[in-house]
Order: C-alpha cells, then sequence, then structure tokens
C-alpha cells in the first residue's frame, strides 16, 4: 500500500502549491542558485505571540514536512543559511537580533515571517516596541500573515530560494 | 548578590523572587538552601504594585468558589541589579559546578527565554530563567483604547490561547457594562474554547513525544492537531479561531459545522486513544517521563495542567462556570493525577483532551440563528472581570471602563503563575538529557509572561 503511492508521489513531485511569492525586501540578496539544494534556517523570536511558533513547529510534522525540500532547522547560527524571524521587535531583541545576525556566515539570508515583523501589528505604538525589522537587519522577504500558516510559510521558504514554481501537485 | 540573597531571607526566608535587573528583565532565582518557599513578585512597569495581581504566593490562594483572592504579597523593591553570571548567583556553589546558558536564542522553534542552570557534570543543580526579552507592554497599550482595539491586542497576547484571552476579555467588559448574553452564544463559547484547548494539548503532547524521540507519535499527533486547526479555519475562517467572540456577543457569523465537527471528534478521539495506547506500551517514552522534572514542593500555588497534574485540584470550569460550561461540563472532572513530574503532565493532557471532546459534542456546533452582534456604543463606566480557564490554566483579567475606553486593564496568565514551578522541578535530581522533556512537558508560554 505504501510504496504504489510513494512511486506516485515520486513522479509528482512535493505535493505543495506556491500560491503566493514572498515581498522582496531591500536587501541585496544573494543568488539564489547558492541556496538551491538545502536551507538551514535558524529561528528566532523578537518578541512574537506564538502563534508564529505554533505554526513554525507544524512545518516538521508530516503534513507539511519541510524536510522534503532539503529544508531543516537547526540550532546554531554558525550552520544556519537562513534567519527566520518572528514577532514584533522589541527593544531588548535587537543586539540579539543583530549577533546572530552576525554569527551567521556568508551568504545568509533573513527571512521577516508574520505581520508584527513589518509593522508590529497592534503593538507598533507600545512602548520598547522597534515594529519595523527593517531597520535592525537587512531583510530578504516578507511572510504577511497573522500568523501566517505554514502553507505560507513554506511558500515564502520555496520563493526565498528560487524554488517557488517548482513543487507542484495537490495537497491531499 | 549575596546581599541580595540575604535581604531576601532576612524577610521570609524565600527560595525564589522575581525580580528586576538592567533593561527590565526579570530573574527567577532559585535559593535552594533555604526552607520555605514563597514567590515574590514584582513588575517595574506597573508602577505602585496593583490589588487586583493574583500573586502565585501561598498568601494569594484563590478562594474555591468566587473570584480569587485579591490580596498580593507587596515586595519591596530591589531595585536594578546588575547582571553577573556566576553560579553562586544561583545559590549553588561547590568545585566543578558551572553555569550553563541557554538562550534566548534556543532549540529549534522556542519563544526567547534563558535558562542558566548551574551543572556539575551532567546534573542540574540550580536554575536560574531569565524573562523579559519579549515585553510589548500589553496593559499601557491597553490603556486609553477603545474596546475593539483593546480585544485586538488581548486576542494577540498568546496566539495559542487567543480565544481564551477574547473570552475573559469579553467577559470582564459584559460584567463591567452589564451586557447579556444568550444561551446559545454562551455554549458556542465555551465550545470554541474547548476546541482551542484541543489543539493546544495535541501540541504540547506533540511536543513531548517528540523531546523523547518517539516521532512517530509525534507525527500522528501532530496531524491531529492540524486536522483541528483546518476545522478552526473553516468554522471561523481563523486557524486559531481568533476573531468571532466579542463583548456581547459575536463579531462575526459562524458557520453551521455540526456534521463536520462529529466528524472531526470521532477521528481525533479514535486516533488520539490509539496513539495513547501505544505511547502507554512504549517502554522508551514512559522511562523518560516518570520523575522527571518532579515539582517538589506542593505549597507552591500552580493553576491549570500543571497545577492538577501536582495534586491540586483547581479547574475553573468546574470550580466557577463561565460562559455556557454549566450546560457542557457534563459531571464529573477529569480525572487528575498527584505525581508531580512530567509523567503527571501527560497524563492529565491525554485526560483533558478526551474530557474536552466529550464537552464539544455537548455543545455541537450549530450557530445561533439569529448572530447576536455587540452594541453599537459601547460607551459606559465600571469595572468588571473575567474569570476563565485557558488552555493552560487560569487566566484573570480585570478591566476598568471609562466612557467606553479602557482606563486599565489588568491580566494575570496561567503560565505567569506557573512559570515558577519550572526552576525548581529542573533543579529537582534531572540530568541535562532531562530538560528538553521537562521543558516539553511543561510546555509554557513566554509569550504569556512577558505580557
Amino acid at each position: 500500500m505504501f510504496y504504489p503511492r510513494w512511486l506516485v508521489n515520486f513522479g509528482k513531485g512535493p505535493a505543495t502549491l506556491p500560491r503566493r511569492a514572498p515581498i522582496r525586501g531591500q536587501a541585496a540578496s544573494p543568488p539564489a542558485r547558492l541556496f538551491a539544494r538545502s536551507l538551514a534556517i535558524r529561528h528566532l523570536d523578537a518578541g512574537s505571540c506564538n502563534g508564529c511558533e505554533s505554526e513554525l513547529s507544524l512545518l516538521a510534522s508530516p503534513v507539511y514536512d519541510l524536510s522534503r525540500f532539503g529544508f531543516s532547522f537547526t540550532p546554531s547560527p554558525r550552520h544556519a543559511d537562513v534567519l527566520l524571524i518572528t514577532g514584533v521587535v522589541t527593544e531588548a531583541m535587537v543586539p540579539l537580533i543583530r549577533a546572530t545576525y552576525d554569527a551567521m556566515p556568508h551568504p545568509k539570508l533573513v527571512l521577516a515571517a508574520g505581520g508584527c515583523t513589518i509593522d508590529g501589528c497592534v503593538f507598533r505604538s507600545a512602548p520598547g516596541v522597534v515594529g519595523d525589522l527593517g531597520r535592525i537587519v537587512p531583510v530578504d522577504a516578507w511572510i504577511p500573515g497573522c500568523p501566517p500558516s505554514p502553507d505560507d510559510l513554506l511558500d515564502g521558504l520555496l520563493g526565498l530560494v528560487g524554488r517557488g514554481g517548482s513543487a507542484t501537485g495537490d495537497v491531499s | 548578590m549575596m546581599d541580595h540573597a540575604t535581604e531576601c531571607a532576612g524577610e521570609s526566608l524565600p527560595k525564589m523572587c522575581l525580580r528586576a535587573v538592567d533593561e527590565g528583565h526579570k530573574v527567577l532565582h532559585i535559593f535552594p538552601e533555604h526552607g520555605s518557599v514563597r514567590v515574590a513578585l514584582w513588575q517595574r512597569d506597573e508602577g505602585s504594585v496593583s490589588e487586583c495581581d493574583v500573586g502565585p504566593g501561598p498568601h494569594a490562594r484563590p478562594s474555591r468558589h468566587g473570584l480569587p483572592s485579591l490580596r498580593f504579597a507587596e515586595e519591596q523593591d530591589l531595585g536594578p541589579d546588575t547582571f553577573t553570571e556566576s553560579a553562586s548567583e544561583l545559590g549553588v556553589i561547590g568545585e566543578g559546578m558551572h553555569i550553563m546558558p541557554l538562550g534566548p536564542v534556543r532549540a529549534d522553534v522556542a519563544e526567547a527565554l534563558r535558562y542558566e542552570m548551574g551543572v556539575l557534570g551532567d546534573e542540574i543543580h540550580g536554575v536560574s530563567l531569565r524573562t523579559g526579552y519579549k515585553r510589548r507592554g500589553v496593559a499601557q497599550l491597553m490603556t486609553g483604547s477603545d474596546i475593539p482595539t483593546a480585544l485586538a491586542i488581548a486576542e494577540r497576547v498568546t496566539g495559542t490561547s487567543n480565544v481564551a484571552h477574547a473570552l475573559a476579555f469579553s467577559l470582564a467588559v459584559e460584567d463591567a457594562l452589564d451586557l447579556a448574553v444568550n444561551d446559545r452564544t454562551s455554549i458556542l463559547r465555551s465550545a470554541l474554547a474547548e476546541c482551542e484547548r484541543l489543539q493546544s494539548h495535541l501540541g504540547d503532547l506533540a511536543a513531548l513525544a517528540a523531546s523523547t524521540g518517539t516521532i512517530v507519535a509525534a507525527a500522528d499527533i501532530y496531524r491531529l492537531r492540524e486536522a483541528v486547526l483546518r476545522f478552526g479555519a473553516q468554522w471561523t475562517g481563523h486557524r486559531y479561531m481568533r476573531g468571532p467572540i466579542a463583548p456581547g456577543g459575536w463579531r462575526s457569523e459562524l458557520r453551521h459545522v455540526t456534521q463536520e465537527l462529529l466528524r472531526l471528534l470521532d477521528d481525533v478521539e479514535r486516533q488520539f486513544l490509539a496513539v495513547r495506547q501505544a505511547l502507554d506500551h512504549t517502554n522508551s517514552f514512559l522511562d523518560r517521563l516518570h520523575g522527571a522534572g518532579r515539582i517538589p514542593d506542593r505549597s507552591l500555588d500552580l493553576v491549570g495542567v500543571v497545577g492538577r497534574s501536582a495534586g491540586l485540584q483547581e479547574d475553573v470550569r468546574w470550580d466557577r462556570p463561565y460562559a455556557g460550561y454549566r450546560a457542557v461540563i457534563g459531571g464529573r472532572r477529569p480525572a487528575a493525577c498527584a505525581t508531580g513530574d512530567a509523567f503527571g503532565r501527560y497524563t492529565v493532557r491525554c485526560e483533558e483532551i478526551l474530557a474536552s471532546v466529550a464537552m464539544l459534542r455537548r455543545a455541537g456546533g450549530d450557530a445561533p440563528e439569529t448572530a447576536q452582534l455587540p452594541p453599537a456604543s459601547g460607551a459606559g463606566t465600571g469595572t468588571g472581570y473575567g474569570l476563565v480557564e485557558s488552555p493552560r490554566g487560569r487566566l484573570f483579567y480585570r478591566v476598568a471602563l471609562e466612557d467606553g475606553k479602557v482606563k486599565s486593564c489588568r491580566i494575570r496568565t496561567a503560565s505567569s503563575i506557573n512559570w515558577v514551578a519550572v526552576p525548581f522541578a529542573l533543579a529537582n535530581r534531572n540530568i541535562l538529557q532531562d530538560f528538553p522533556i521537562i521543558d516539553a512537558s511543561f510546555n509554557l508560554s513566554v509569550a504569556s509572561l512577558d505580557l
């Protein structure tokens, strides 16, 4: 029962439909071909409500399974290709974001997930909240949504490395 | 540092206190050599300590039938302090003792929080939690805002329990303005809250299974969680069911989902029981849970799953039914487990998942015939309380309104109460390899602590 299904899926490719590309940031991104095969992702919480974390943790579930694209989360920024930042950017996290970014080897990408990183959402006027991540580190792409669904996150990651159009098939 | 220790010790022998250091950070400290436990709570930004904060210490134990006791164990201002990493700061001193820092950028996907563990070899002897990295100034932000804005903020305090926050805020505003809500609306509100508990508990159990390396079980439970989240999107238009609950009624129309709900509940119950049975017969899973992260002192006033796994019976749904819970809870509480370790928290979560399924069956998914929309003008003055059982435990809101604007809003979340138990549980004869399991067995929210 497993193997025929496996063969069919092998022929169809990954079952994810990229629906929208992420919003490109201002950063001068390194060429996407450098990241064509795999991607080590370092997640950083810069003041989220844990909704984005909840969706990110589902990426490892069999429903989304980011490892089939060669993507993985890494515990160390030293091994990371992508810095994935969630949450309103609080002042206490600014030096940590910079330190994590500096600790990553070149070439590197920054992906901002969730509406909070764009403008701080409802927290934009709160004391101690910076809001706009683009003022701290160069952002390569933004994924809107509150929280962005795992589909949105996968689309964003695939779009970031220029593989947005390659995945076909249907979500079943 | 020793000055601080003796200062606290001279007053009433605390083991732990929550205090401010540079940059508004709060530190939970353990002084294991002292006898009794007292938890000091102090928040620098809130100015004078409010009478309505429900402190986690034994002084502020909530009464069983009514609002929690509003007394607060007021602490003197310990003042800003420089933070240096040293083993003596944890109250653990000895040859070979060193500090193992972890965070705030840690694990695969985790919230910003810093653990500092005093370890001797593999053994954890003292733990300090450093929080405050993600303070968003929720209370200050709510002050002066109108009710819809304040509701939007309340819904974003904790993403995974936004229904509970919206419900507690709405109950508080309804209490303040004397708004009435019809029965069907109330029951649907509790149905939404139970659906949220279902996805939250499933997520916690999946994280626990993943932490012990039982990835097949984790995959199965994640799949169930995804099914519940997709059902939430079908029901309310948002995967985490944010949106419908508003003071006085509904903000948006709900869809009729009775058939889909029953099908989902059947699937979740059947498949969850199968996974649970498999886990209950997997020794490599159980061996890691038994005795891991045991909460040592029962006098800690804990709430929610953590409290019920440590022998405390508090559950707001039964003690003080709110919204439509009187109609849906049924008679019996979910079985409690008094072991206080990771296995206890696992068992309580499993039982509560089954209880939530039963409650959702009683509530049903029928939307009310006529949607009860909130009153257009919310102008009014008064103070109200909202007390609900969020997925992680008791959640308390006090909202003071003045001419339709929020004059002040005090929030006391379950995580802000239960985090004090984590250092105790970690530094209780565990080794570093137990850390991920204990962390996952609590699975508390940092967003609810750093309001």
